[in-house]
């Protein structure tokens, strides 16, 4: 994905002019000044402060993208830009990276931006006294060191050889806050964040608005281009689009669950619906140590069953787009041949029928309404072939434990989307990882997992990546069912909206016609 | 009366004892370990461990809710887990939303049902009454979520009189902040009108019926002043009965009309609490709400001794 990646090893990566991605963007259209517009978002937002809230939900970070910067930005193809970051380098192992920071920046309260300020924001989540859950996500990097007033490092533990682009996502972890605001601020920073973003939080009543307006000293000149963005929870999904419709709301956040309003807006001239084919995917691991998963037949018989298009059309009007590889269209990873079974419900009979015992399971489903259906439909799959699932609902805060502890036959997962696949893939996938759900090991398996992390070259990274698909597809441990997708629906009117990467909707450069 | 006060007071000590340990053991039998919530993914179990010892969950559940009372004692409910806001900065900021919310649909409850009882109970077994007794148990059986979606399509979506969702505190613009009032409040006294029109009704055809009103007849008074000041009076206990029982069933109403118009009352704080897993704030509102509820039962109760003088010397 990144061209930077593919020219050559620890080449010095010097990308364009200073206000690169953002300036293109939008060079055929004329961006109108001012206006504001009313973000609808899904959640309440609880907070900013990482040692408080932990991670942010998209809702949050759809409001971290207007307050706050990233290092690096990801541009319409996927490939990271400078933010914060003007240029970087990395060493041979792609274990040390090199930021050079732009200089000139402050933060809304005035304290100067610079190299100190990433570190402290570094260190902060990663103090174990601060007992910070963001901790987690960057436990592959293991110290951040300004080296001088402009240039921080970052040593990691694993090597990464996308990470500017990992970083950036407006999650707790890669947007850089104020160290003084958090200093100063104590319990109150939490609802007072201060960032070196396009916009200045102006107020914020609990559990309803938000009032951004337009920071009028924002590095970027011309940027951005509303005075004031109002961002409000509406938890409703039908009143948040009633909300769309009588014009109280400019953009909403939104999900192919409620497919009858995408699909009407879809067919309204007043109104954009932005879709983002994101990567990763809905996906779900088989515990290959228990009975009767240990048996790969089974496994690959109770895969070939599903028919992902009917499933489509049952959850989500035929929105849901089926997977048949954990990266997605999404990635950058594009396999000629994932491996992918073939949906064929006579071989699936064959399959069990070769195997010989009575298959009788548990399955694990989210006590949701699409955790519920979606369970239900790969119920009937399955009975078809001759074998029993029984579902098991168990709320979303017991499935992660549960998950851990292995005490599942089947249970559902995640991969989001991510720019690059390797955090996830060797995560999931790796011998001895925590979340390696399937307690499956394969020395081939591994390297793949080992080579693709450490290859700079895209092409050979593709193969291995394929290749890893290819085996899970086979082995059938895990099964994708659907490919993720992100939606906003907005007004017509409202231009400018980059990629939802990440199901974020950064609306920090957009404006009104 | 003052004797008769402190005595239902003290009655309501162990009610209030009761709802704190149900609601205690509600939160902590919920499926998923709070640890594990607040872990996420990165539930190891060591992690896990350690911070259960941290929040004191590795002691027995009885430990557990006295010292949770002991806190709430001192007016300590708790803290939230994600937002660091305690339990009473968060309620205080919602509960005058949910309150005006139901202020407004207790009045237009009222202001619904009261005439539309006393229209039928005048002419009552007559083609108006079977119409709006009918009526009335339809609206009955139509659930809050439907009626909140039907009245923001008409009103929000086609004609564009009122807002969808939102609110704007009072304070900062009176008139903003009833017009965003009007849909939810009207939805919940959809739901309230007829509950309080049935049993209206009923009493005042008993009532339309004693000597009193025909004497009253006889004196020539005007219709208009018998029903509203002769006939409604003695009904008055059962309004408040209607009334008392109402606020109970609004605040379930309101967890579901304002998620649904996108209030920021303390029903979306605890709907909210729930998806979150966020304990804290769960168990600490469900107290203050059972806790406003039995408080209020309790002052219709003295309301009752107020206007009926039997009930404070003879039954108390």
């Amino acid at each position: 994905m990144m061209a930077a990646i593919r020219s050559r090893k620890s080449a010095q990566i010097v990308l364009g002019a200073a206000f690169g991605a953002a300036l293109f963007a939008g060079a055929a259209h004329a961006q109108k000044q001012g206006g504001s517009i009313t973000v609808g978002l899904e959640l309440d937002i609880p907070g900013f402060d990482p040692l408080k809230v932990g991670v942010y939900d998209t809702s949050a970070e759809t409001a971290a993208a207007a307050i706050f910067d990233t290092l690096t930005t990801l541009d319409d193809k996927g490939e990271a830009q400078p933010k914060l970051a003007l240029s970087w380098t990395h060493s041979d192992d792609f274990r040390t990276w090199t930021f050079k920071l732009r200089s000139g920046v402050k933060f809304h309260d005035g304290t100067p931006f610079d190299a100190e300020a990433v570190k402290a924001n570094f260190d902060r989540q990663k103090d174990p006294a601060n007992k910070c859950r963001c901790a987690f996500y960057i436990s592959f990097i293991h110290d951040v060191q300004a080296s001088d007033e402009m240039t921080v490092v970052y040593n990691l533990i694993d090597p990464s050889v996308n990470l500017p682009a990992i970083m950036t996502i407006q999650s707790s972890n890669f947007v850089i806050q104020s160290p003084t605001a958090w200093k100063t601020k104590g319990d109150d920073y939490n609802r007072n964040p201060v960032g070196t973003g396009p916009y200045i939080l102006k107020s914020w009543t609990a559990g309803d608005r938000m009032v951004l307006e337009r920071n009028p000293d924002y590095w970027n000149k011309g940027h951005p281009h509303l005075d004031r963005i109002v961002l409000k929870p509406l938890p409703d999904a039908q009143s948040r689009f009633a909300s769309l419709q009588s014009g109280e709301a400019d953009i909403i956040w939104d999900d192919e669950v409620d497919a009858d309003n995408i699909q009407k807006a879809q067919k309204d001239p007043k109104m954009t619906v932005h879709t983002y084919a994101g990567s990763g995917a809905s996906v779900y691991a088989f515990n290959t140590k228990v009975v009767p998963f240990d048996d790969v037949r089974v496994r690959q018989a109770l895969v070939m069953a599903i028919d992902r298009n009917k499933m489509s059309q049952a959850l989500t009007n035929g929105l849901s787009r089926p997977a048949s590889n954990p990266y997605g269209e999404g990635s950058w990873v594009k396999c000629k041949d994932d491996g992918a079974l073939p949906s064929d419900v006579e071989k699936a009979k064959a399959l069990i029928k070769d195997y010989g015992k009575p298959v009788d399971f548990k399955m694990i489903v989210s006590a949701t309404p699409r955790g519920r259906n979606t369970g239900q439909i790969l119920q009937q799959f399955w009975k078809r072939i001759g074998a029993n699932m029984e579902i098991e609902q168990v709320d979303q805060a017991t499935i992660v434990p549960r998950a851990f502890m292995r005490q599942f036959q089947l249970t559902p997962w995640r991969i989001i989307d991510l720019a690059d696949p390797d955090p996830q893939m060797y995560a999931n996938f790796h011998t001895g990882s925590p979340v390696a759900l399937a307690n499956y090991s394969n020395p081939e398996l591994d390297h793949l997992l080992e080579h693709a992390r450490v290859t700079a070259d895209v092409a050979r990274r593709t193969d291995d990546y394929c290749a890893i698909s290819r085996l899970i597809n086979q082995e059938a441990i895990w099964f994708w069912t659907f490919q993720n997708t992100y939606y906003a629906i907005s007004s017509a009117k409202l231009k400018g909206l980059p990629k939802i990467y990440g199901g974020v909707i950064d609306v920090s450069n957009v404006w009104m016609e | 009366m003052l004797g008769f006060v402190a005595r239902r007071l003290l009655y309501l000590v162990p009610v209030l004892v009761a709802v704190s340990l149900l609601t205690f053991l509600i939160a902590s039998l919920l499926p998923g370990d709070l640890a594990y919530v607040i872990l996420g993914d990165q539930a190891t179990p060591e992690k896990v461990a350690a911070l259960r010892h941290d929040l004191g969950l590795d002691q027995p559940v009885w430990w557990r809710y006295l010292s949770w009372l002991g806190h709430v004692l001192e007016g300590d409910f708790g803290r939230s887990f994600r937002t660091g806001q305690t339990v009473l900065q968060a309620v205080a900021e919602r509960l005058p939303v949910s309150l005006e919310l139901m202020f407004f649909a207790e009045i237009a409850g009222l202001a619904i049902g009261v005439p539309v009882a006393i229209a039928c109970a005048v002419r009552s077994g007559s083609a108006f009454d079977r119409f709006m007794t009918g009526s009335a148990f339809g609206m009955l059986s139509v659930p809050t979520f439907l009626s909140a979606i039907l009245l923001i399509y008409l009103f929000a979506v086609e004609l564009r009189w009122l807002p969808a969702t939102g609110y704007v505190p009072f304070a900062e613009d009176p008139v903003a902040n009833l017009r965003f009032m009007v849909l939810p409040a009207l939805t919940l006294a959809l739901a309230e009108w007829p509950g309080i029109m049935r049993v209206l009704r009923s009493d005042m055809i008993a009532t339309l019926q004693e000597d009193y009103i025909a004497l009253a007849k006889a004196k020539g008074l005007k219709a208009s002043r018998i029903l509203f000041v002769h006939a409604l009076k003695p009904s008055s206990l059962t309004l408040i009965t209607v009334t008392g029982i109402n606020i109970g069933r609004l605040i379930g109403g309101a967890l579901i009309v304002e998620t649904i118009f996108a209030l920021p009352g303390i029903g979306r704080l605890l709907v909210g609490a729930i998806y979150t897993r966020d304990l804290i704030i769960l168990q600490g509102v469900v107290l203050f709400v059972a806790g406003g509820f039995v408080v209020m039962n309790f002052v219709v109760d003295m309301l009752y001794a107020v206007l009926d003088p039997r009930i404070r010397h003879g039954h108390a």
